[in-house]
């Protein structure tokens, strides 16, 4: 051994080996993905239907799937910058719409589920769980209110239909400065169930969970009160036979009948 | 190990950083002093030579081989010159033991002998023993010694390639014991090296010493070249003068040949002869120096023989015992306000002779210590 | 707990430290030694990433990396996939976001090697190459041991960034911090401690080694035992 190193950078010359042995395998990390499956992007507001769905697909068929939950907003956006999802759940038509106009999609896709929203109230808060959201501008001005969370109307469907909806009872004006924006509905959810917001307006699937069962009460918003939900899913371009079968599957009655269970209206099929 | 004679020759030119205006030239086997005070541009003219430093202007050759030519485009890096160089902080690498140091400049031989050659150097320079220390475990000198090894690896190994040996202040880092043992050293080992030899240093006391030859530089100037002895009592002008320490700077015009044919300084009034006449003409007016060697204290009890050369009495102004010696400076009779003679003796000599300030003393100024110089305004014509 | 969103946090971190290291040892020798024009200019740009938002940096690499990106456009042929939303495009925003933690360093380290250390090796012979191997890096090795360990902890912390150039692809650009901010919105609090509770001993522990280790080499550059 060359006497003009010293043990020191010996150790370093390991170290960089040791790095150099784990990074290796980084350069195959890509290629292995074929193996685990699609890459599916969810609107968030599946975030606790979705697995089940997908479990029951994957002891069906013995295919895996790759979930990532989302605002359909950024997922639309990611798309159209070459995000590798082969199927996409949105939680409105309108970003299903404009994927197919940028010719992302192989078809128009198809109607899922309807969505409903609800005011959820966890437990300790101060605020009256009342569907005409009556009790939301009061609690504003005597100060029982200090934050409500929804998701973003930017990008979430459903903080879009909760902003129609706060308008729609005349408390949007009452409630500016006081509402928190969650990214998605999953995390405009946890807001409101860790107690750092005293309401949310969330999705009904959301607040039927079981995981949401115990943290608070909740009450679903008049139908009419926003444009409808219509919750499209679609297939992209070049998505492989894996995606497809997901996509047939997620028509068959069994499937249709766990939506439903979760508080998801369903269309026609 | 001979290597092959090839003397340096070194001409650069430049106005900044550091301005120079130096000529040099060292031959092989010799040991050329590189002499000026701080801020002389020695250490320059020494980075110059070994390629760390480029020139605006210049020409730098070993033997053969040109290191340097700006005009002709030349410019080899340092690791294409075979120099080996001491720096004076001896830069040895901290995280390399004392043989491995010396290795380093041995890493054109294979391993196994690389060892043993550098084993040899170290115990050459008196390190038996001490090759398994790093640098942080060695004193000063044993540093220093480490470094003149590597160096002297570098120069001696290849014997069909030009050589330098630059040192750049190598002593003034350790202690005075040390530096004297170091020294001596050097001068022992540098009878076998047949490479030019260029020692950077601002203590006069080592190149006349050590050295063969010596160059006073100033701003970067090369003023005056000359074995060490000749350019410290006979410099070419008062700047120099100066420069080399030599404090007893007078005018005097040059008189007519005595009645031995010796030629006579006229000074103060008195007539000094003067041993050596460099070409001047009666009449003229000149600057002299004498070196405190050429200034002999008489005997305060009885006269003696051989003292009535240029005998100077006066009045003693002042008196410093230094150790060993004795520091006296007398301002000579019929002088008024004019600057003092400086010269030392023995201690004990300036007791027996009961110098004190106040005395009167008489002192003989020997004619072969008298040089004259074309004499200059420089408004210091005569000084302390 | 996400394995494989650990697996591949550790695996970005180990492939952005030994590809950055090199990198950063070409780029910090420059800057340390030599003065030339715009190095001002090179030192700001290397320290941006400390100071910008991940977001900005995120919105920036989306831009250079995207679809329509030169990068993006010669990845795409080469393997048919986007570089965005890859490991490989994560490798490649990572390498830039870490460079400050992996230069400044190995610059500081570069600059308190005396420079007669190396002309002493240029004299001795040494070219600038066996000059940078045999003196220069083992003289410098704390602040190349610095910039591994700091570029490795902060990749596997980095959360921005990877989000926004990333995604949240499950096994190619999930990592670790983001399967954690997932947690979260998924109400799994024991998952997301448990990851959270893991990321805290993995840091502390390449920290303190750090310490340890530059601590026993000391100011000589070799081993005090």
């Amino acid at each position: 051994m060359d006497k003009l190193l010293t043990t020191g950078f010996r150790r370093l010359i390991c170290y960089c080996l040791l790095t150099c042995g784990a990074g290796c395998g980084a350069a195959h990390a890509s290629a292995d993905q074929a193996d685990t499956g699609p890459a599916v992007a969810a609107a968030a507001d599946l975030k606790f239907v979705l697995p089940e769905i997908a479990q029951a697909f994957e002891r069906a068929s013995g295919r895996k799937l790759r979930l990532s939950f989302g605002s359909s907003g950024v997922f639309a956006r990611q798309i159209l910058q070459g995000a590798p999802f082969e199927l996409f759940f949105s939680a409105d038509e309108s970003y299903v719409e404009l994927l197919q106009r940028a010719h992302r999609t192989m078809d128009a896709g198809k109607l899922y589920a309807l969505g409903r929203l609800v005011l959820f109230i966890p437990n300790g808060s101060p605020i009256q769980a009342d569907r005409n959201l009556g009790d939301l501008a009061a609690a504003a001005r005597d100060g029982r209110l200090k934050h409500l969370s929804i998701a973003n109307p930017e990008h979430a469907p459903y903080g879009r239909a909760a902003r129609e909806a706060l308008q729609r009872a005349g408390v949007w004006e009452a409630l500016q400065g006081k509402l928190v924006l969650g990214e998605n509905v999953a995390q405009a959810a946890q807001f409101a169930a860790s107690g750092s917001a005293q309401a949310g307006i969330l999705p009904l699937a959301l607040a039927r969970a079981p995981e949401f069962a115990e943290r608070g009460a909740f009450t679903t918003l008049p139908e009419n009160w926003h444009a409808p939900l219509r919750q499209r899913m679609v297939l992209m371009q070049g998505a492989g036979e894996t995606a497809q079968r997901f996509y047939a599957y997620m028509q068959t009655p069994a499937v249709r009948t766990i939506l439903s269970n979760h508080g998801f209206a369903l269309p026609e099929p | 190990m001979a290597t092959i004679a090839a003397g340096l020759s070194v001409t650069l030119r430049q106005r900044k950083p550091v301005p120079l205006e130096c000529t040099l030239d060292c031959a092989p086997g010799e040991l050329l002093a590189l002499v000026g005070p701080s801020g002389s541009g020695k250490s320059t003219v020494l980075r110059c030579i070994a390629g760390l430093h480029r020139p605006s202007q210049g020409r730098v050759e070993c033997g053969r081989a040109s290191w340097l030519d700006r005009e002709r485009g030349i410019a080899l890096l340092p690791q294409h010159r075979r120099v080996g160089m001491v720096f004076q902080n001896y830069s040895l690498l901290p995280h390399l033991s004392a043989q491995d140091n010396v290795a380093l400049a041995l890493w054109q031989l294979p391993p196994g002998q690389r060892a043993a050659q550098a084993r040899e150097w170290l115990a050459r320079v008196h390190l038996h023993g001490l090759e398994r220390q790093f640098p942080a475990q060695l004193s000063g000198g044993q540093q220093q010694r480490v470094a003149l090894a590597r160096a002297l690896a570098r120069t001696m190994t290849v014997t069909d390639e030009p050589a330098v040996l630059l040192l750049d202040e190598p002593f003034s880092a350790v202690d005075q014991v040390t530096r004297r043992k170091l020294q001596q050293e050097l001068a022992r080992l540098r009878r076998e090296l047949s490479i030019p030899i260029v020692l950077v240093t601002h203590d006069l006391d080592e190149a006349r010493m050590l050295a063969d030859r010596m160059v006073l530089l100033h701003h970067g100037v090369s003023l005056q070249s000359g074995p060490p002895e000749e350019v410290m009592t006979r410099p070419a002008n008062a700047a120099i003068a100066h420069l080399v320490g030599l404090g007893n700077l007078f005018e005097g015009i040059v008189g007519g040949p005595d009645a031995n044919g010796k030629l006579v300084l006229e000074w103060l009034g008195r007539r000094l002869e003067v041993a050596r006449n460099p070409g001047f003409a009666q009449g003229d007016k000149v600057n002299w120096v004498i070196p405190p060697e050429g200034i002999l204290l008489h005997r305060s009890d009885r006269p003696s023989r051989g003292e009535a050369e240029n005998p100077v009495s006066g009045r003693v102004v002042d008196c410093v015992v230094l150790g060993p010696y004795t520091q006296i400076m007398l301002r000579p009779e019929s002088d008024q306000g004019k600057l003092p003679l400086t010269f030392s003796v023995p201690t004990h000599v300036a007791q027996r002779n009961r110098v004190a300030v106040g005395s009167v003393a008489r002192i003989t100024l020997l004619a072969q210590a008298i040089h004259l110089m074309r004499w200059e305004d420089s408004g210091r014509g005569e000084r302390r | 707990m996400d394995w494989p969103a650990l697996t591949l946090s550790l695996q970005l971190a180990a492939a952005t430290t030994l590809l950055l290291l090199p990198l950063a040892i070409l780029l910090a020798r420059p800057l340390a030694w030599s003065r030339f024009a715009g190095k001002g200019l090179v030192e700001a740009l290397v320290a941006l990433p400390l100071v910008l938002p991940p977001t900005v940096l995120g919105f920036y690499l989306l831009l250079a990396l995207g679809e329509h990106s030169a990068p993006g456009r010669l990845y795409h042929a080469l393997t048919g996939r986007t570089l965005v939303f890859s490991f490989d495009g994560l490798l490649l925003a990572s390498l830039v976001f870490n460079l400050p933690f992996a230069v400044q360093p190995i610059q500081r380290a570069f600059d308190a090697i005396p420079r007669g250390s190396r002309e002493a090796a240029w004299c001795c012979g040494l070219s600038a190459w066996r000059t940078l191997w045999r003196v220069e890096l083992p003289l410098a090795w704390p602040g190349l041991l610095s910039a591994i360990v700091l570029t490795f902890a902060h990749t596997l912390g980095e959360f921005g960034v990877v989000l926004m150039v990333g995604g949240n692809i499950a096994g190619e650009t999930r990592t670790v911090a983001i399967s954690i901010y997932d947690r979260v919105q998924s109400f799994d609090e024991s998952g997301a401690a448990a990851m959270s509770a893991l990321l805290v001993a993995i840091s502390f522990a390449a920290i303190g080694t750090l310490n340890v280790l530059t601590r026993r080499i000391g100011r000589d550059g070799h081993d005090r035992v």
